[in-house]
């Protein structure tokens, strides 16, 4: 019984963690996405040189997320801290047609990684506000989504710079991570 | 030369020469003639030297303002390099293209690098934000500032403590990725024959940041150990190891010392009140509460900014001048006072903002500023200064304009809805 209790107990008192990576070209909008999810917060951590890395406490979740990428030579690197990782945010700028396929086979190329095997995969079709932009229907289509086999993946679009559809994208992880 | 001046003289001359005749001379016939001589040529040099005076003199004042067009010159050019540190500051791009607009930096990679690694003031975030572009340009600028660093005989923590200190470094990673790699290429032509080759320089440099960011960043949870950075960088020396003793050197210099970040002076507001337009004591009206204020005034970059000491780091209020306008007011209890207000305002309040006792910003609560200087004379140059800093945005007026013509379009519409 008392253990019982404890179990129960320990379930309201400790906060679920995620460790999330944040992947996606040059200029999608990665650290525009992290900040805006942190804003509102009071930040008093000391700022630390290095990489993005930020916390953000949602629906009494702890989510992690590193801002990851570089060229090929350095992948190696990060597979270190793939591990672990239950998801993959993929940020892309949904008004840069240029670079489209370029993106879709950075994202290709991370899913390759055993690392993330397991991980689950949250795009975040970017500037949604622009008016160039590409609907979430071709974004699919042109980042080869439905070529994903046996991998949990959502696509949502968003307008980092006011917000608009980031805490849908959490919502789904966290419902991801209850799953399991 | 000869001038039309100097057959006049030749004319006087003469005239002399007539009356001397008349007059009883102690001269004789013979010793006249050549007193006469002796007499011309000294009137014709005393005109020669007048004309040369007049030259000179002329000369002379061409050369003080050419002088004092020189040093106005330098002056103007002095402040707009100093404009466009501060836009630098403010926004890098910018403010290198203003720089650039007005030949205040030669347009080459070199010559950017260097104002970004030698000019004083510049704020280091700002040059962390220019030299993480991807464009080409500013590829090559990173190249050059890069270059500036003297690496030689240092380790690579060592190397990159001090090149981390030029800027800061942002946290995006691909950032990050693009000046990792140029340091590295740098740190290995100081150092030849430390690594294979750059790539492994470039790999572990990467992984050194990495590291910074495990070990340091309060956001990550599972801190990297000794062990997991050695396997990490296993195979990075041209597939061999590097050793492993130069690895737990760098790992324990990371642990034991963080990367400093690099002091912000380009952040530090003195450099916004550096060299004023005008500064000095007045006293102001509050905006609510109308008690006068003894304040510290100062006058730059078409703003008025005031303190309540003279050595305060930050104003306690400061007023955008954008659109205000201002007037000589003569209270007879108040004397010397001016004020700054915003034409057709129609009870608006001005766009300024103050920092209230519990050192929150909020906006500013003043329809006009009024403002009393100790003499008549000293008002006048405040009003004077202030209004030469006074910019006029023709957008504003449009802008204001149209609203009107919307406010006015909605009322008659309500109205006559109102009568139907």
């Amino acid at each position: 019984m008392g253990l019982f209790f404890s179990s129960i107990f320990s379930r309201f008192i400790h906060k679920k963690e995620m460790r999330l990576l944040m992947v996606g070209l040059d200029a999608a909008g990665k650290t525009t996405v992290l900040y805006k999810l942190k804003l509102g917060e009071v930040v008093t951590t000391i700022p630390t040189i290095g990489f993005n890395v930020e916390t953000v406490e949602y629906k009494n979740i702890s989510f992690t997320v590193w801002d990851v990428g570089g060229q090929n030579v350095i992948r190696p690197l990060w597979r270190h801290y793939y591990q672990n990782t239950m998801g993959l945010i993929f940020v892309v700028d949904s008004s840069d047609r240029e670079r489209i396929q370029e993106a879709a086979l950075e994202l290709q190329m991370m899913l390759e990684d055993d690392g993330l095997r397991d991980a689950v995969v949250l795009v975040l079709a970017n500037k949604q506000d622009l008016p160039t932009a590409m609907p979430v229907h071709e974004m699919t289509e042109k980042l080869r989504m439905h070529a994903m086999k046996g991998r949990d993946w959502y696509i949502q679009s968003t307008c980092a710079t006011n917000g608009t559809g980031l805490y849908e994208g959490l919502d789904w992880l966290s419902n991801q991570l209850s799953k399991r | 030369m000869k001038s039309p001046s100097y057959t006049s003289s030749m004319d006087s001359m003469r005239k002399d020469s007539f009356l001397w005749g008349k007059a009883p001379s102690a001269f004789s016939q013979t010793e006249k003639k050549p007193v006469e001589t002796i007499t011309m040529q000294k009137n014709n040099i005393l005109d020669d030297i007048q004309k040369l005076r007049l030259e000179i003199e002329n000369v002379m004042s061409e050369i003080h303002t050419m002088e004092s067009n020189e040093e106005n010159k330098n002056i103007i050019m002095s402040r707009m390099f100093l404009c466009g540190k501060k836009k630098f500051n403010m926004d890098p791009m910018k403010g290198i293209q203003y720089l650039l607009d007005n030949d205040l930096l030669d347009e080459t990679p070199e010559a950017v690098a260097e104002f970004l690694y030698k000019e004083d003031g510049l704020n280091k975030t700002a040059i962390g934000i220019f030299l993480g572009e991807r464009e080409e340009f500013y590829l090559q600028i990173l190249k050059a500032f890069v270059d500036l660093h003297e690496f030689s005989d240092l380790n690579l923590v060592q190397a990159l403590r001090q090149f981390l200190w030029s800027f800061r470094l942002p946290g995006e990673a691909q950032k990050i990725d693009r000046m990792m790699e140029a340091f590295a290429q740098r740190y290995c032509i100081c150092n030849t024959g430390v690594f294979q080759s750059t790539d492994s320089c470039y790999i572990l440099s990467f992984a050194i940041i990495m590291l910074n960011t495990s070990l340091h960043n309060p956001n990550v949870k599972e801190k990297t150990t000794l062990e997991r950075f050695i396997s990490m960088n296993r195979g990075i020396n041209h597939g061999g190891d590097l050793p492993s003793d130069l690895l737990t050197k760098l790992y324990e210099s990371i642990r034991s010392e963080p990367f400093k970040i690099p002091e912000d002076d380009g952040n530090d507001l003195t450099h916004t009140f550096f060299n004023p337009d005008r500064e000095g004591w007045l006293l102001k009206e509050g905006g609510r509460v109308k008690t006068w204020k003894r304040r510290w005034f100062i006058l730059t970059d078409s703003c008025l900014y005031y303190f309540q000491y003279t050595t305060d780091k930050e104003p306690k209020g400061i007023i955008p001048l954008e659109n205000l306008s201002i007037r000589d007011v003569d209270d007879p209890h108040k004397q010397f006072c001016f004020e700054l207000f915003l034409p057709h305002s129609n009870g608006q309040k001005i766009k300024a903002c103050k920092t209230d006792p519990d050192g929150k910003v909020v906006v500013g609560k003043h329809n006009e500023y009024k403002i009393k200087a100790s003499s008549a004379e000293e008002r006048d140059d405040w009003v004077q200064a202030i209004r030469s800093c006074i910019t006029k945005d023709p957008f504003y007026d449009l802008v204001s304009a149209r609203k009107k013509k919307i406010i006015n379009n909605n009322n008659k519409k309500n109205n006559s809805e109102c009568s139907k």
